[in-house]
């Protein structure tokens, strides 16, 4: 299974949540994504995306202001 | 002549600076401070981190011990005292040792009072049981952490949800208990305008504490043992082992009203500008004054511990009689408040107060980040800014968001204070660089927007006039792209992308009213432009855009 980074860091909306439709796509069933981000308003976008498409959230951080998000596609 | 004796009832705030402050003028003075409490000079808005063991221990609450005052100002504390009466004829204070009953007589040459102002305890049955507490003292405070070690309290409902109440209903929800918080008035924060307000309220549901608002208290009940078990709060009963009563201050005015002190149209003592009262040598300062509004010049009562140090000082530099002379021109109420991570601030008039007294009120919602969006740690706030419309002049402001919000509302408290327009508050040169602010800052990019509104370049919808519009016919389209709409979206908006509106603007009846909408603002005022170059005339955006709705979303 792979594991897909996505620095999404420094970009305002929609960028950050275009970028993970987009991977989203291209990945398999059990690859993880990680995808980091500076918009803060990205963590509750990414919750409810988890939920609306059915992925998995495993993580979500904030370390030192960046958002780090993990989630297994389904 | 022998020295001077000033009396200075009252030893937390107000009462405390002006002791201090008389001392370092006039080292001639003979201070005496007498207090009610066993503590003097504490930290009285630190009281809830204490609950919350933020601040773990006493003592570090405690500004200076009566001995400190001696030791260093020559000032004599007197604790565990209260005046009883004041004897303006004589110049003479009595008063009574509250562990002895002794009574004793206090000659003055100059009298300030500074007791302060007691919580309100609602005519509410069963207000008298026990572990139904208000938290004003170090002493009360101490008894709530006794009680939350000693018992293992689970449910607690705090009465008010005024700035104070908030706080507290927060370091309890920190320690563990489920915490509701029971609000009289249509939202928590009755000082605050609606639209901000609800969004603090929102933001506390999401991390779990439950707010009723527009909810009147009918009863506390009895567990059995003579201790609260549940309250009767509109048509619910709410388990509760612990009840905080924070439903505002009443200022404690009895003592100089007996004495023939005027009070003012606030129910607060009536003082000028230099702290005195209407009797010879009498001043009065801290939560039991009033103030006078810097913007409306009206009499205001805030009972606030940033006021109170401010008036403190001032009393002590006029009754020290050195030949200087201080006085305060007047406040705004600015107040600061923290909630988890969601910080939220207030200065001047809200809009609701700016139209009750008849302004032109023009208002903004702006949502913009604290500093540079791609800088870690940039967080969303969102800035409601207040101009009177004929004289352009800022009357006040709120903001709310996790990033930095005391600078911004300090920004507009200066502004408010020099008398600025709108159009000075653009301009300001402030401080930038990426890890402080945007190269604009949040203040000038909401002054901006408020110049295009006032220059009639858009029209704006509110959040709370929204469902309203709806109801009548107007359609909400939301202009950011699919995927966005496809995470979050107000329920009953249509979606159509900024970049596709063009190709789609068939799809809309010109003779509705349409509102636009986005997540901060900006797209649906291009989407505007669009449209009105289009011809369509009924085209208005909604404020704040989607993070500052604070509604439920879908």
């Amino acid at each position: 299974m792979a594991e897909i980074l996505i620095n999404a860091r420094g970009m305002q909306c929609p960028g950050p949540i275009v970028q993970l439709f987009k991977e989203a796509q291209n990945c398999a069933s059990g690859d993880i994504l990680c995808i980091e981000v500076t918009d803060h308003g990205f963590k509750k976008d990414i919750a409810a995306w988890c939920r609306k498409t059915k992925n998995e959230l495993i993580s979500l951080e904030d370390e030192g202001g960046v958002i780090k998000a993990r989630i297994k596609k389904n | 002549m022998g020295s001077e004796k000033v009396v200075i009832i009252g030893g937390v705030a107000a009462g405390t600076k002006a002791a201090a402050k008389a001392a370092r003028e006039n080292q001639d003075l003979e201070i005496v401070v007498l207090t009610m409490d066993r503590h003097v000079s504490y930290a009285g808005c630190g009281l809830p981190y204490y609950i919350g063991d933020v601040i773990r221990e006493e003592k570090e609450l405690l500004v200076k011990r009566p001995k400190d005052f001696r030791a260093d100002f020559g000032i004599e504390v007197i604790i565990d005292t209260e005046a009883i009466k004041i004897l303006p004829a004589d110049k003479t204070v009595l008063a009574k040792d509250l562990n002895t009953g002794e009574k004793r007589s206090f000659a003055y040459d100059k009298l300030v009072l500074a007791t302060g102002a007691s919580p309100f305890i609602p005519p509410v049955e069963g207000a008298k049981l026990g572990n139904i507490i208000t938290v004003r003292t170090v002493r009360e405070a101490t008894a709530v952490k006794k009680l939350l070690s000693e018992r293992d309290i689970k449910d607690a409902v705090v009465v008010g949800g005024g700035m104070n109440g908030l706080e507290i209903a927060e370091n309890l929800f920190l320690k563990g208990i489920k915490t509701t918080v029971v609000e009289l008035a249509p939202h928590i924060l009755p000082a605050h305008d609606a639209d901000i307000a609800l969004n603090v309220q929102k933001y506390l549901a999401e991390k779990g504490i439950r707010v009723l608002a527009g909810t009147a208290v009918k009863s506390f009940i009895d567990d059995g043992n003579g201790d609260v078990g549940a309250v009767a709060a509109g048509e619910e009963l709410l388990k509760a082992d612990l009840v905080v009563l924070s439903v505002g201050v009443r200022p404690n005015v009895n003592l100089a009203r007996e004495c023939g002190i005027l009070l003012g149209s606030t129910g607060a003592i009536a003082v000028n500008e230099k702290m005195e009262t209407n009797l010879n040598g009498i001043y009065a300062v801290g939560d039991r004054a009033e103030n006078i509004n810097l913007i409306t010049d009206r009499h205001v009562w805030y009972p606030m511990g940033s006021t109170a140090n401010k008036a403190g000082r001032i009393a002590g530099i006029n009754l020290a009689a050195t030949g200087a002379e201080d006085t305060m021109q007047g406040v705004l109420g600015t107040s600061v408040l923290k909630l988890f991570d969601l910080n939220i601030a207030k200065t001047g008039l809200s809009e609701r107060d700016a139209r009750a007294l008849g302004y032109k009120v023009e208002t903004v919602l702006v949502p913009a980040p604290d500093r540079a969006h791609y800088y870690p740690g940039s967080r969303e706030i969102v800035t409601k800014l207040i101009v009177d419309r004929e004289s352009r002049k800022v009357l006040g402001g709120q903001i709310f968001g996790e990033g930095v919000v005391d600078k911004p509302i300090d920004i507009l408290v200066t502004a408010i204070s020099f008398g600025a327009t709108v159009d000075q508050l653009a301009r300001l040169d402030l401080a930038y660089a990426p890890p402080f602010s945007t190269a604009l800052g949040t203040t000038i990019v909401a002054a901006n927007v408020m110049m295009n509104k006032l220059a009639g370049k858009f029209t704006g919808v509110g959040p709370l006039a929204l469902k309203e519009k709806m109801a009548a016919g107007a359609l909400l389209v939301d202009v950011r792209i699919d995927k966005e709409y496809f995470v979050r979206s107000i329920p009953g908006s249509i979606n159509i992308p900024l970049r596709r509106l063009l190709e789609r603007v068939d799809e809309l009846d010109r003779e509705k009213e349409i509102i636009l909408n986005c997540k901060v603002g900006l797209r649906s005022y291009l989407a505007l432009l669009k449209l009105k170059g289009l011809g369509f005339e009924k085209v208005s955006i909604l404020e704040g855009g989607l993070v500052a709705y604070p509604f439920e979303t879908e």
